[in-house]
């Protein structure tokens, strides 16, 4: 067939990454939007509509599953297919499970979201999949551990390259922390009680939720970093032996630090301490990520007055070492008195997820798609205004939010000179009215810059589509002279 | 080459001052093992060298004295909650309220200033979600407890009642009594009752309805149309609405369509205040009492 012997087959499997960046974005619309609306719902209540399942507590898990495993997930699966091909000079294992991983991923995430508005969940924070669900997950997850160490396997490279360290440490805890964490006695399909209770029960989800956030949206991101980072800026990693000591350094200690999520609780003074402690320890392990992401580009700053793509890449090592500065800081007892059931965690979280796990998904995403697609990207100057968009809609959500959090954990604080309360709950409520307008404005603006990008990717693909269907034309035409 | 020069310094310091934050960090987190409780050993742990401090009632001997303990959560809450309520001038304070009549309370503007600093917490815990933080209520809802009038009494020992036990009001649904022309021609008399409307034929039908044995309504709102505390029937003449929502319509049709709508349903559990009784000490409950009483509308 003329377009078979046209195009060449690939060296690597593209499809499944081309696949997945694509769903990525979807989820990345979806979930976003759905956090703006809720952030609108806390500004203006009315906005539920008496709906249950447009109600906060519904769609605040939508939001979150949507946007950590649909859009973050997504961009994992995609990224982390890519560059252990390309690093591993090797095609991708089992191309059929592969394609399993991504339906089942992608169809384990739409369902779990519909399921939360029917108002089905286990009530563990990241976690509130059902049981057939998380089952069906662990298939999804084991599947994708066989790929990516069968690919490693065959690599044509003597060397494991670090981003690879990255992914692989990824994928193996979040297996543990999904297994264990889920642990349940199902008493219907849709119901099912976990295997733990009382404070052993608050700490294993803590230790699975602050290791969501260690593995799934901070190592594994280090592997993008590790590999989009040095091929954008077209030099080698910093210190590759900084790579590799703070890669042993993260994992040994984010395992411990999930405890202070439960400060100032019935979890045992002890385990409190130590966990504020080791999430002290981490600080520089963490920043260690930053410093050589960050120090690959010296020498060549000037590429970030040319370059949007690094731009992006290096504000989200920015944001990235300013919020695993804050965590540590917001994990000491005294700090995280004021702090704890505060909007500042909230804010905490998203300078996380907007600065750092978006921006570098995004960086990576632009630095792939002319890549996966063959063509230019279509515009430019719209990455540009896509950055700007997205950089000012974080710094609205993080401000507002230290106003809130700080704020109403001050007024909660504070008494008159009688002893008394000097605030009810409710002053701090209304308070807090004007900050969440701000928030959802922030987020606004974060979701514009989102629909930017969605934008050029779509044009970049007609462009290359139309593009292919030239050299087609122009093939064909040869083959009927000839 | 000088470029090379820098960028090994860059490094260097690089390295050197991240290292010299990580050994700090570490050197932190000794320090902290050494002041909060920490590592597990065995079937204790380390208990850490921090202390607290808090008054314990001894057992034997009844009397109250301060005792020290090492560093834990619930020590710290104890001394906390100690803190808040040994202050001394609270507890002064307190204990004049407690001995205090009503009379004397609101008139000594120290205690009233007292009543207000506690008042506010407890208003806003126990009575704001329906009544607003301000005690503005919700018309049709929630009473308004800022303006002088009072569905069931504005009085100390009212207000005390209406707190202690709670209220349930009621009026009958006249939709199924009265034809809608009828519940027209009332809701007619109703407004002209407040001056919102002039006399007409169809007010003096109504006045025939609401003051003869065909509606009766003047059996709880008087034949004055004033209202009847002991049944929380409302006052009608003055223009305060607590129910319908008069003042928000712009048209006289539409503040007609209020009242009529409101006669047809009447209330039937719909307001209700709870009983505090057996949920607030009778301190509380008296403090609460004198706090609505200020806020405005006192009687």
């Amino acid at each position: 067939m003329a377009q078979s012997s046209a195009l060449p087959v690939e060296q690597y499997n593209y499809d499944i990454v081309r696949k997945f960046t694509i769903v990525a974005m979807v989820f990345a619309v979806l979930g976003m939007s759905v956090g703006v609306f809720i952030a609108s719902e806390l500004a203006w209540p009315f906005l539920n509509f008496d709906i249950p399942a447009l109600t906060f507590g519904r769609l605040r898990p939508v939001h979150t599953t949507l946007v950590i495993f649909g859009f973050g997930g997504s961009a994992l699966f995609a990224t982390s297919y890519y560059v252990v091909q390309r690093t591993s000079q090797a095609r991708l294992a089992f191309p059929w499970l592969a394609e399993f991983t991504f339906w089942g991923w992608t169809g384990g995430v739409a369902l779990g979201a519909l399921t939360y508005m029917m108002g089905f969940t286990q009530g563990r924070e990241y976690a509130e999949f059902e049981w057939p669900l998380d089952i069906a997950i662990t298939l999804v997850w084991v599947s994708y551990f066989a790929i990516y160490v069968e690919t490693l396997r065959r690599r044509s490279q003597p060397h494991i390259y670090v981003a690879n360290w990255f992914y692989l440490a990824f994928i193996l805890a979040v297996a543990l922390l999904h297994i264990f964490n889920n642990l349940a006695v199902p008493v219907s399909l849709t119901k099912s009680y976990s295997l733990f209770s009382g404070v052993q029960d608050a700490m294993t989800q803590w230790w699975y939720g602050h290791n969501a956030v260690g593995f799934f949206l901070t190592a594994a991101f280090l592997g993008m970093m590790y590999y989009f980072v040095p091929k954008q800026a077209g030099r080698p990693v910093y210190s590759y032996r900084l790579s590799i000591i703070h890669f042993w350094a993260l994992i040994f200690l984010y395992m411990w630090a999930g405890g202070h999520h439960l400060h100032w609780t019935s979890l045992p003074d002890w385990v409190s301490t130590l966990s504020a402690t080791f999430s002290i320890l981490l600080l520089m392990p963490s920043w260690g990520g930053m410093i050589n992401g960050i120090m690959t580009l010296s020498g060549a700053w000037d590429k970030l007055r040319s370059d949007p793509i690094m731009l992006f890449l290096i504000t989200s090592l920015s944001f990235y070492g300013m919020s695993t500065f804050e965590g540590p800081l917001m994990s000491l007892k005294s700090v995280n008195a004021l702090s704890h059931y505060t909007d500042w965690t909230i804010g905490h979280v998203h300078s996380g997820a907007l600065g750092w796990v978006a921006l570098v998904s995004f960086g990576a995403f632009y630095h792939l798609i002319p890549r996966l697609w063959g063509a230019k990207l279509f515009s430019q100057t719209l990455v540009y205004v896509h950055f700007w968009l997205a950089t000012i809609g974080i710094v609205l959500y993080i401000t507002s939010m230290w106003v809130a959090g700080i704020g109403q954990g001050l007024m909660l604080r504070s008494f008159d000179d009688y002893g008394n309360l000097a605030y009810t709950f409710i002053e701090t409520v209304e308070f807090m009215h004007t900050p969440y307008i701000w928030r959802a404005l922030g987020g606004a603006f974060f979701v514009a810059g989102v629909l930017v990008m969605v934008y050029n990717m779509v044009m970049t693909l007609r462009a290359a589509r139309r593009e292919q269907a030239a050299i087609e034309a122009k093939l064909a035409a040869k083959m009927a002279k000839a | 080459m000088p470029g090379t020069a820098t960028c090994k310094s860059i490094t260097t310091r690089c390295l050197v001052g991240g290292c010299g934050l990580f050994y700090a960090s570490a050197v932190f987190a000794v320090l902290y093992w050494f002041i909060y409780p920490s590592w597990p050993v065995g079937d204790t742990w380390i208990k850490g060298f921090g202390t607290v401090n808090y008054a314990v009632t001894d057992k034997a001997s009844g009397k109250e004295e301060e005792r020290e303990y090492r560093w834990n959560t619930r020590a710290l809450l104890l001394e906390d909650l100690g803190d808040a309520t040994n202050d001394p001038q609270r507890k002064e304070m307190l204990a004049k309220v407690q001995a205090a009549s009503y009379d004397q309370i609101v008139k000594d503007p120290k205690m009233m200033e007292f009543v207000r600093s506690v008042g506010k917490g407890l208003f806003g815990d126990n009575c704001a979600a329906c009544h607003g933080r301000g005690g503005q209520g919700v018309v049709g809802m929630y009473p308004n407890l800022t303006d002088d009038d009072w569905l069931w009494g504005g009085g100390m020992d009212q207000i005390h009642e209406t707190l202690v036990q709670g209220r349930r009001g009621f009026m009958p649904a006249f939709g199924a009594v009265l034809k809608p022309d009828q519940l027209d021609d009332v809701a007619e008399y109703v407004l002209t009752l407040s001056g919102e409307t002039q006399p007409s034929a169809a007010s003096e039908r109504g006045q025939a309805i609401f003051q003869g044995q065909v509606g009766g309504c003047y059996y709880c709102h008087g034949a004055d149309a004033k209202g009847l505390q002991s049944q929380g029937a409302a006052n009608l003449t003055d223009k305060i609405w607590a129910i319908a929502d008069v003042p928000a319509q712009k048209s006289v049709q539409d503040k007609k369509a209020a009242i009529k709508n409101f006669v047809a349903k009447g209330v039937n559990n719909t307001r209700i205040m709870p009983a505090w009784k057996d949920r607030l000490s009778p301190t509380d409950i008296k403090l609460i009492a004198v706090y609505v009483h200020q806020l405005g509308g006192a009687q």
